[in-house]
């Protein structure tokens, strides 16, 4: 019905057809077309309603800028309908109506607009009760405040993330961004260009010029293979050092670029008056883009508003188009006529200057412009096409560091950039027609490639043009009966933020946050400026000394997709992964790590769970440890470093002795432990635990770079792996490989630790454990771990010989009442609360926490941490984090518990208050079900206090 | 009775049955190719004494077939492919030595060692790793020591592609990873056409 012919359309493809439903009604566009275009075209200019007074709304830009075509997709809402193409059956549907597009209920909220003043859900929403906000008030505004609909049973996309390196990125192809991008790529930098447009040329592809100077630039561009042309991508934030987002569909380009061009143009501003909002008032480039790109004649009988020669190109080209241009009205006094204006008036249309538009009605309930008011007369149209004011797209320059100023004489927003590597081309830089644009692409890459170290030969960077553009500030037309928007997002009206000062809110910020203009989905590309000269004006100031709310990234929407993280998540699998999966275990992640939980059927887990115990404390049990951290610390200074790190002494340590690890931060608090064992005058094999190891080796890398001691730290985790070997039998077990160690009680007594060759594979051997039964250690090259673990459990056959995994493992350390750390520890806990003033040297004149513990010793200690054993017959049963009370007063909790099948009955671990921690104080203990019940405190060890058994 | 070493990807390894990505992104598992690595006071001076010429650190040199990776100036390692002999006989010559020589960084057993090659392997790398990898700045002779499938990772290009070394532990994670990735890597992200 509004499709023009030929050669108007350069985006569709009129041999294909597409259709689409809207609304559950049936269209037809063209392949090319935008959901809006298409719609356009067959008549259908209301594409949503507004978010407050849920007023129609229609085309505005036709840059995917506004909130006016915002649609609903079956898999995704608040889609520009202005930029995204039709596809073949899509479904689309407006959002925030309640009914129909065409039949809102809410649109009786209209008419209610003086009971909804600025700020008026703060003042609203308090009461009548204390939870009326969330029982009654935040469902309701949910309800209505929703834009689209997310369906979260949205089939699964993959967003692409990828990262690109440039010397140059140049963002926006218009005139000045190309001329930019192919000046510095003839220069032989490295160039990206993007633009969010699908195709190159930004206004040249719309506007009125003159077509060979885009076929020039395309093939200038095409002949050089160092620029990178990205279309259809939006550069959505600038990070520092020039990391810039560059999002093209659903895939993401992490940018690193050495210098940046912001060839990001400007945006063109609607005009204030009394509904000004109607379908069928749109921006000037949008009624261009309309004929232009899609071939749809935006209106029969137009109304143009110009300020300038961009002004009577749209009115120009309304007329070529067939449009019926009634009248094109000019706010300017007068001036020089120009050769658009000169042009218009040969074609007959009347020019009416120091003329706005006053105020416009629309056809019933507002669906469309039915005409406007010029000069106090009212003039019927159905289209109003503003062209009359524009500032520069500010987002990424700003958040680049520009700082935006204005000029009052010429009424427009100025950019100033910090001295970095970034720069402005075109209109963003205040550059008003093509050739200034084109040459301050040109200049802009010059100035990058200087930057960059290029030679740039003869080239000069010439001067910006000094000459100001006459001024053009449009009137705002505020209406006593308001419908004068300011923000189309949020239907702010001017009264709105006159009524925001007058609260007493002068600062624009405080404006934004009190009215929330700037704050909807253009994030104030269209009411930044406004709303800075209505303040200015309401504080009698000037826009200048206003200026705009900060501009932050993202410049516009991205779905979380694109923000998402990869899929595959982080795993680490010890080198004997494949041996515990054909012992058919059950693997759990440990933190990046897959470990045993236990073998056998999941179904039958407690029962397998105990029996590995039992075979642990009656025969014997195998655990694969190699999770845990080892690090190996070499070189003359080994044990001196040592010496400062952990709370032990280790500098007079004997070679072939294994010692206890206690690590503090600077604070005193205990963050790690292990073991050390001195493999030789010059080498220590040191454990960490498994979560904490990276930690760990940061730490002893810092330190060793702070201390310059004569050390060299080498992180094993993964390079050795580790087999325990325990319980009564686990000598007989060893005693049966083929080995050239030792493994008698006195040739290899408790905490000690050798290195030789056990079935043919070398390792290091430490008489150390966890479950404190007879445990030897053995660590060896991880390739050698399958053949090690071959070896042991085929040794170990003759004495029932059982891996266990970690639930076993946990069991077992809790009945012998050892500790995990940052499960039974947390960031404050010091040695002294653990009991393990044993574990801290005396006499080292330093480590690494010593003067914190010392001056923590002397503010007293608040806590303990204990065991604590629950009656057999217990009927209320605490879980870990349970609250220790004293009197009403939370003191402690429980850390670890579980039930022992070696003690028959509940065991935990619990900090508890210092005054209630000697061995058979009662302690209470809040369960989950809130019964209170009292427990005896008992010594760490549960099991085998006196050691008989892991010294054997 | 000498054990036989088990990597990742072989029979009985962490990581056997992960499928590797054939193709326009091929990875290459060369974990159990010879290498040999020194760290600590004294590797430097050993290794130059030996006569090797060691390059600047995050450069590559090269020795009897050997490609010499100084990753620090006492953090060496030798890449023996196809000179696995070359290295023996340096590894004998190490071990048996009895003065100050270093220590062994164990990088044979610590890391895993693969090769991206294939038509789509630069981009390929361009997603697993965030380092400015065009060949202008990154050339045959360096050395990255960054992180590639979000792990860290050693880096350097190959005649085939990319070489990654990473922490061995997480060879299954590097393979499936870099196998998704794979998926996406198209001819022309970019292109010059401009759809005019």
């Amino acid at each position: 019905m509004n499709r023009l012919p030929g050669p108007w359309g350069s985006r569709i493809d009129r041999s294909r057809p597409i259709p689409f439903t809207f609304e559950g009604k049936h269209f037809e566009g063209y392949a090319g077309d935008s959901i809006a275009s298409a719609l356009a075209a067959s008549g259908q200019w209301v594409l949503s309603r507004s978010f407050k007074y849920h007023r129609p709304r229609g085309i505005l830009s036709m840059t995917g800028a506004d909130a006016n075509t915002l649609v609903q997709l079956p898999f995704e809402p608040n889609v520009a309908a202005d930029r995204t193409p039709i596809s073949e059956g899509l479904s689309v549907s407006a959002q925030n109506v309640n009914g129909t597009l065409e039949r809102d209920r809410d649109a009786i909220i209209d008419r209610l607009g003086r009971f909804l003043p600025v700020g008026f859900y703060y003042r609203t929403f308090m009461g009548p009760r204390r939870d009326s906000w969330l029982k009654f008030w935040e469902p309701m505004i949910r309800r209505k405040a929703g834009l689209g609909v997310v369906d979260t049973t949205a089939p699964r996309r993959h967003f692409d993330k990828t990262h690109l390196h440039c010397d140059i990125l140049v963002v926006g192809a218009g005139p000045a961004g190309l001329n930019a991008a192919i000046a510095a790529a003839e220069a032989g930098a490295d160039v990206v260009l993007c633009d969010e447009n699908p195709e190159i040329g930004g206004s040249l592809t719309y506007g009125r010029h003159d077509p060979a100077l885009l076929a020039d630039l395309s093939s200038r561009l095409r002949a050089l293979p160092n620029l990178r042309l990205l279309t259809g991508t939006v550069c959505n934030g600038w990070y520092e050092d020039n990391w810039l987002p560059l999002i093209q569909g659903d895939r993401l380009f992490r940018t690193r670029a050495r210098a940046v061009i912001l060839a990001t143009g400007s945006i063109e501003q609607p005009a204030i008056f009394r509904n000004n909002d109607l379908p069928g008032i749109m921006l000037g480039g949008a009624a261009q883009r309309l004929i232009r790109h899609y071939g749809v004649r935006p209106g029969q009988k137009a109304v143009v508003l110009a300020t300038g020669d961009e002004g009577y190109c749209v009115a120009l080209d309304l007329v070529e188009a067939g449009v019926s241009v009634v009248l094109v009205a000019d706010p300017r006094s007068g001036g020089e006529t120009g050769t658009f204006e000169a042009a218009l008036r040969g074609s007959g249309v009347a020019i009416r200057k120091a003329a706005t538009i006053e105020a416009a009605e629309g056809s019933v309930g507002n669906r469309h412009l039915s005409r406007v008011r010029v000069g106090g007369s009212w003039i019927e149209c159905d289209l109003l096409a503003v062209s009359a004011d524009q500032v520069p797209a500010w987002q990424l320059p700003c958040q680049a560091g520009a700082k935006v100023g204005y000029d009052a004489v010429s009424g427009s927003m100025t950019l100033s950039l910090p001295k970095a590597p970034i720069h402005l081309a075109g209109s963003v830089a205040g550059d008003s027609n093509l050739q200034d644009a084109i040459t301050g692409g040109h200049r802009a890459a010059v100035a990058a490639l200087l930057g960059l170290g290029h030679a740039v030969g003869e080239e000069r960077i010439s001067t910006r043009p000094t000459a100001g553009s006459p001024a053009r500030v449009l009137p705002i037309v505020a209406h006593r009966k308001g419908r004068d928007f300011v923000d189309f997002d949020e239907d702010l009206q001017v009264k709105d933020l006159q009524n925001a000062v007058k609260e007493g809110y002068r600062e624009i910020e405080l404006v934004k946050r009190f009215s929330t203009v700037g704050m909807g989905p253009s994030q104030g590309r269209h009411s930044a400026l406004a709303t800075a000269r209505i303040v200015a004006e309401a504080t009698n100031r000037t826009v200048a000394e206003v200026g705009i709310t900060t501009a932050r990234p993202p410049v516009g929407p991205e779905t979380l997709g694109v923000l998402a993280g990869h899929h595959e998540p982080l795993e680490r699998r010890t080198a004997l992964h494949a041996r515990h999966l054909a012992l058919n275990a059950v693997m759990k992640p440990v933190g990046a790590w897959w470990r045993p939980y236990v073998y056998g059927e999941a179904s039958e887990a407690e029962e397998a769970i105990r029996d590995e115990i039992m075979a642990v404390r009656e025969g014997v049990g195998l655990l694969d440890v190699s999770t845990l951290g080892k690090l190996e610390l070499r070189g003359p200074d080994a044990g001196a470093f040592l010496d400062r790190l952990y709370t032990m002494a280790h500098a007079n340590q004997p070679v072939g002795r294994v010692r206890y690890c206690l690590m503090l931060n600077e604070m005193g608090s205990v963050v790690d432990d292990g073991v050390a064992c001195r493999m030789a005058e010059d080498r220590f094999y040191v454990t960490a635990t498994t979560g904490a190891v990276a930690r760990v080796y940061a730490d002893m890398l810092f330190w060793n770079a702070q201390w310059r001691l004569r050390v060299d730290v080498l992180n094993l985790t993964g390079a050795f792996s580790g087999l325990n070997v325990t319980g009564p039998k686990a000598r007989a077990v060893l005693e049966a490989l083929e080995s050239d160690i030792d493994f008698g009680r006195e040739a290899f007594p408790y905490l000690s630790g050798r290195e030789g060759v056990v079935a043919g594979v070398p390792v290091r051997v430490m008489r150390i454990g966890f479950t404190g039964e007879l445990s030897y250690e053995l660590h060896c090259p991880s390739s050698l771990a399958p053949a090690l673990w071959d070896a042991v459990m085929t040794a170990g056959k003759t004495y029932g010989l059982k891996p266990y995994g970690l639930e076993a493992s946990r069991t077992l350390r809790l009945e012998k009442g050892h500790i995990l750390i940052g499960q039974d520890t947390d960031a404050i806990t010091t040695p002294d609360e653990l009991g393990f003033g044993w574990a801290v040297s005396k006499k080292k004149p330093f480590f690494v926490g010593k003067r914190s513990i010392e001056m923590r010793a002397r503010l007293g200690q608040a806590r303990k941490l204990v065991g604590l054993r629950f009656p057999a017959d217990a009927r209320d049963i605490p879980g870990e984090s349970c609250l220790v009370l004293r009197g009403n007063a939370p003191v402690g909790q429980i850390t670890s518990i579980g039930f022992s099948p070696t003690l028959g009955c509940t065991i935990a671990l619990a900090y508890v208050h210092i005054d209630d921690s000697t061995e058979g104080s009662l302690v209470t203990v809040k369960c989950r079900n809130g019964n209170l019940v009292d427990v005896p405190v008992v010594a760490h060890a549960f099991f085998d206090p006196a050691n008989a058994r892991q010294e054997m | 009775m000498v054990a036989s070493a088990v990597f990742p990807f072989i029979a009985g390894g962490a990581a056997h049955g992960t499928k590797l990505p054939v193709g326009a992104v091929t990875l290459s598992d060369l974990t159990a190719s010879p290498r040999f690595g020194l760290k600590g006071g004294g590797s430097a001076a050993w290794l130059t004494a030996h006569g090797i010429s060691l390059p600047a650190v995050n450069r590559i040199g090269a020795h009897h077939g050997m490609r010499i990776l100084r990753l620090g100036n006492e953090d060496i390692l030798l890449l023996a492919e196809g000179a696995g002999e070359a290295l023996a006989e340096l590894k004998a010559g190490w071990a048996n030595d009895t003065g100050p020589k270093g220590y062994s960084s164990w990088r044979e057993e610590g890391w895993a060692w693969m090769r991206l090659s294939g038509r789509h392997a630069p981009q390929a790398m361009e997603r697993l790793c965030a380092l400015d990898l065009r060949a202008d700045e990154f050339g045959v002779d360096d050395i990255a020591q960054t992180r590639v499938g979000h792990i860290e990772a050693v880096t350097f290009r190959s005649q085939a592609g990319f070489d990654v070394l990473f922490d061995v532990t997480a060879s299954a994670y590097f393979a499936r990873t870099t196998a998704a990735e794979a998926m996406y890597c198209i001819d022309l992200p970019i292109d010059t056409e401009g759809h005019i």
